[in-house]
């Protein structure tokens, strides 16, 4: 086991120091010129050159990935903190750490302060989402499994698929128009902003209710088919067969199986969670993790966008060797 | 002041208005202008001081406007930190001007007040130009605005190295060119520097003088420019958290895409002055809400009172928003437009014949209602709109589908051509108004692809691309317009047009007092846009918002400015 996990860890840390250069030469090849963003559409040619030779934006990929993994392990200080350059940049902590992510030019403050926030923004409403996504879409696949092709599984599986099958975008249109402008239950986006005269708790409901409708869908198929499997094997009908009643023999005995498969899938979707909710965020204004790294994207910023590319991948990874280990210790197959 | 001598122009104006050559209106701009003191130029025409301003706000609110509460208004925060390289308009100077203050204000009917100055006064010979500080303004921190802080100020915004927009409008008044070297590849560089080392000179505490090198009208127009705002020569150029300013709030809080907040301060210099912009303040707080691009999160926010109003809307929002009884909508002519323009240094746009053709191939009157649904004027595909007192009246462009195949056909595209559209994403109507245009472009062989891209990705390459549809906004004048636009080699000149006798003809108008005979060169201009000029212009967006009728004071600005120290909460 313990080798297994070192395996996995040294893996890991591989893949981060591929992606993150892939990443840097990514936006390399991108059209955004960073110095153009940060100075606007109407600055003038020179002064664009200026600030571009300032930021050292024309070294080569190598050099520049090179400084900015020393920035990063603490080697060096960030080559931006300096006040010689004009550029206001201003580091808190002295410069040289681990962990230094550098300075986002988007925002205009170091990385560490802004995206931290962000993703606890997207954290709390994955959190609240999860909480409520594992237990429905279990409770509804399980339902559905266990009557295949009756009416209840016949409703649910409808529900389940005209769900997902909606985008993300349309789910929050609709939401919106009817509990923010036709009922005026709920606000109609979620700022996080504490004057607006909604209280914190209600800006929550509609994004969370966004993500919950689209993925629970999805998850209950999943858990749904897993049921109908366990189901079928002769352990189930030996069972049946021996006078057990059937809930017993659901809840004890098929359940436990029935949940290896989505177990995998349960998690994954926490992937989805932190970075693929960029739609949802948006919609409401939400100030979360997916539409900073949206902005960054388009505005070229490239310490936010390694910064978030890296923590995105630690969590990618990390809920992977999660489901390695959960399935390791929930089939008995698997550990033989 | 009776005893000054009468200035030259002054007389020419009284006697054009006595004639009924130009009206009420005209007169009152000009004579302004040119420093015919305002409470004499209104007194002569009869007109209450303010234009109408107390009579318009008296009608919609008591005399006592209510004091406190905190303003919410949905916008976007963009960066603040250097106000002189402002791009946004109504987005960046919207929250520094709560902050900072200007040397003149521009009002929604186009006639420009003092405002931190008290009076300008010009030579017949519209050369130079003596701007008076007021006496009584003070910054925040208690210390007196002076003329030295207008020099610094002034010196910046001319100061090729901080790039600020303000060098296009004065750059032939005020600036030259000169050798600089050559560059890697042996060309010769030139850079802009004063024409003269007396050009911004102080004269006193409080007076500055402008000595132009070329006569000029619209200086006072010039220091309303939204880069060109008063700065604490202390912080240095930059704008954020807790900077000095002369204004009715200061800023606290700030974080960029996210909030931008002003609180009102208790001494303002400007609570007790009579004037169109004067008086207040009454809030307690402003608070400038980022809602993001969507157009959807607008109406959503406005439903659910979460933001009181809006900074800037959009047609698409229109139809929700007036569904909504308790807000009001707010409209103004305006000279807003989206040219959909042509680089004319890339084929196929470097033949005029072609250019013609893409004019004549749209039928712009249908674009009111296509693009702007209604809240919009007739474009000439000039750039000029008939709202401004400047403008000079010339022909429309009717749809001519035969005319434009020939046209094209004469260029050497008998078979028509196919070319690409790029467009930011960012302002909905300006996507409509593409596809419509692309719709109509098919008729006459043109095939148009849209490239609809995110609007930071266009800014990036608005000035490069060959075919590209920019919004522009409301400025007061026609000749500021065609100065920005379409002068040779200034920074915003996306189109490279470059045209000796409309450069010529442009450094005309803006030295002409008289508004019949400046029509007249202004005519000549729109005219050489419609035959050989680099874009297509077919509506002009009318400035529009909606704000929840407890907001007092409030009255829309054709370039969406707010004017925070003017407005009320109502409490019930």
């Amino acid at each position: 086991m313990v080798a297994f996990l070192i395996r996995r860890s040294s893996a890991l840390v591989l893949t981060l120091v591929a992606a993150s250069f892939l990443v840097f030469a990514v936006t390399q090849f991108s059209p955004t010129n960073v110095a153009r963003e940060t100075l606007g559409a109407y600055a003038l040619p020179e002064q664009v050159n200026l600030l571009y030779s300032k930021l050292q934006l024309g070294d080569p990929l190598v050099v520049r990935y090179v400084r900015w993994a020393e920035v990063l392990l603490g080697v060096r200080k960030d080559p931006l903190d300096n006040p010689a350059l004009g550029l206001h940049v201003e580091e808190p902590h002295g410069g040289r750490f681990f962990g230094n992510f550098g300075y986002s030019t988007l925002f205009r403050v170091p990385v560490n302060e802004i995206i931290w926030d962000r993703l606890g923004n997207t954290a709390i409403l994955a959190g609240i989402a999860f909480a409520i996504i594992v237990p429905l879409s279990m409770l509804l696949g399980i339902l559905a499994g266990m009557q295949p092709d009756s009416f209840v599984d016949r409703t649910l599986s409808v529900a389940s698929i005209t769900m997902t099958s909606m985008p993300e975008y349309a789910i929050g249109v609709i939401l919106a128009a009817l509990f923010a402008v036709w009922l005026k239950v709920l606000p109609g986006t979620s700022p996080l902003a504490t004057g607006t005269g909604w209280p914190l708790p209600s800006q929550y409901v509609l994004p969370v209710a966004v993500l919950v409708l689209y993925d629970s869908g999805y998850v209950a198929r999943m858990v749904r088919a897993s049921m109908i499997d366990v189901l079928g094997r002769p352990f189930v009908r030996t069972a049946i067969l021996k006078g057990l009643p059937r809930r017993r023999v659901i809840l004890r005995h098929a359940l436990r199986n029935a949940m290896i498969a989505p177990f995998t899938v349960i998690l994954l979707q926490v992937n989805w969670l932190i970075g693929g909710v960029v739609v949802t965020e948006t919609v409401f204004a939400y100030p979360g993790f997916g539409r900073m790294l949206l902005q960054a994207s388009l505005f070229g910023d490239i310490s936010l966008i390694e910064a978030a590319t890296l923590i995105a991948l630690v969590i990618a990874i990390g809920t992977q060797l999660l489901s390695d280990v959960g399935y390791w210790l929930l089939d008995p197959q698997v550990r033989g | 002041m009776s005893t000054e001598k009468e200035n030259p122009n002054i007389r020419l104006l009284k006697e054009e208005l006595a004639a009924g050559r130009i009206n009420r209106r005209q007169f009152l701009r000009n004579a302004i202008l040119v420093g015919m003191a305002a409470p004499a130029a209104y007194a002569f025409v009869g007109e209450p001081l303010d234009g109408g301003f107390a009579r318009r706000a008296a009608a919609a609110m008591p005399n006592q406007l209510p004091r406190g509460g905190a303003l919410r208004l949905g916008t976007r925060v963009k960066s603040l930190s250097d106000p002189a390289t402002y791009s946004w308009g109504g987005y960046d100077s919207n929250v520094t001007r709560q902050v900072c203050e200007y040397l003149t204000l521009t009002d929604r009917d186009n006639i420009t007040h003092p405002y931190l100055l008290e009076k300008w006064e010009a030579s017949p010979d519209l050369k130079t130009w003596t701007l008076s500080i007021r006496n009584n303004v003070k910054w925040h921190n208690g210390e007196d605005f002076t003329a030295d802080d207008v020099l610094w100020n002034l010196k910046r915004l001319t100061d090729p190295a901080v790039g600020s927009s303000f060098i296009g409008l004065v750059e032939d008044f005020l600036l030259k060119k000169v050798p600089n070297g050559t560059d890697k590849a042996g060309k010769p560089q030139t850079k802009l520097v004063w024409w003269d080392a007396n050009a911004i000179e102080k004269i006193d505490s409080h007076t500055i003088r402008l000595n132009g090198k070329t006569p000029q009208v619209a200086i006072p127009e010039y220091l309303f420019h939204y880069p060109a705002l008063m700065l604490y020569p202390g912080d240095k150029g930059v704008f954020g958290v807790g900077s000095q300013g002369t204004g009715a709030f200061t800023m606290t809080e700030y974080q960029i895409g996210k909030i931008a907040s002003v609180k009102s301060i208790k001494n303002y210099w400007g609570a007790t002055v009579q004037s169109a912009w004067g008086g207040g303040p009454y809030l307690d707080e402003i608070q400038f809400i980022d809602l993001g691009d969507d157009m959807a999160t607008g109406i959503s926010a406005m439903a659910s009172h979460q933001v009181a109003g809006l900074v800037v809307t959009d047609p698409s929002q229109a139809p929700a928003l007036q569904g909504m009884p308790f807000l009001q909508l707010y409209k103004v002519g305006s000279a807003q437009c989206a040219v959909l323009r042509f680089h004319v240094d890339l084929k196929p746009w470097s033949d005029p014949r072609v250019r013609m053709a893409m004019r004549l191939g749209l039928d712009n009157a249908s674009f009111i209602e296509a693009a702007t649904r209604g809240l919009g004027t007739l474009g000439q595909d000039c750039h000029v709109a008939p709202v401004l007192p400047d403008y000079g009246k010339v022909p429309d462009i009717d749809r001519n589908i035969a005319k434009a195949k020939q046209l094209l056909s004469e260029a050497g595209l008998p078979k028509g051509f196919d070319t690409e559209l790029a467009v930011p994403a960012d302002i909905g109507w300006i996507v409509a108004q593409c596809q419509a245009a692309v719709e109509q472009w098919k008729a006459i062989g043109a095939r148009v692809k849209l490239n609809i891209m995110p609007g930071a990705e266009y800014w990036n390459v608005w000035t490069k691309v060959p075919f590209g549809c920019t919004i522009w906004y409301h400025r007061p004048l026609g000749v500021m317009l065609l100065n920005l636009a379409y002068r040779t080699g200034v920074p915003w000149n996306e189109s490279g047009y470059s045209n000796p006798e409309f450069d010529q003809l442009l450094n005309q108008a803006g030295g002409i007092l008289d508004p019949n005979k400046r029509a007249v060169v202004m005519g000549k201009l729109e005219r050489i846009l419609q035959s050989n000029g680099p874009m297509a212009q077919p509506v002009f967006a009318e400035a529009f918002t909606f704000m929840d009728k407890k907001v007092m004071g409030f009255s829309m600005h054709p370039t969406n400015y707010v004017f925070g120290n003017r407005l009320a909460l109502a409490t019930v």
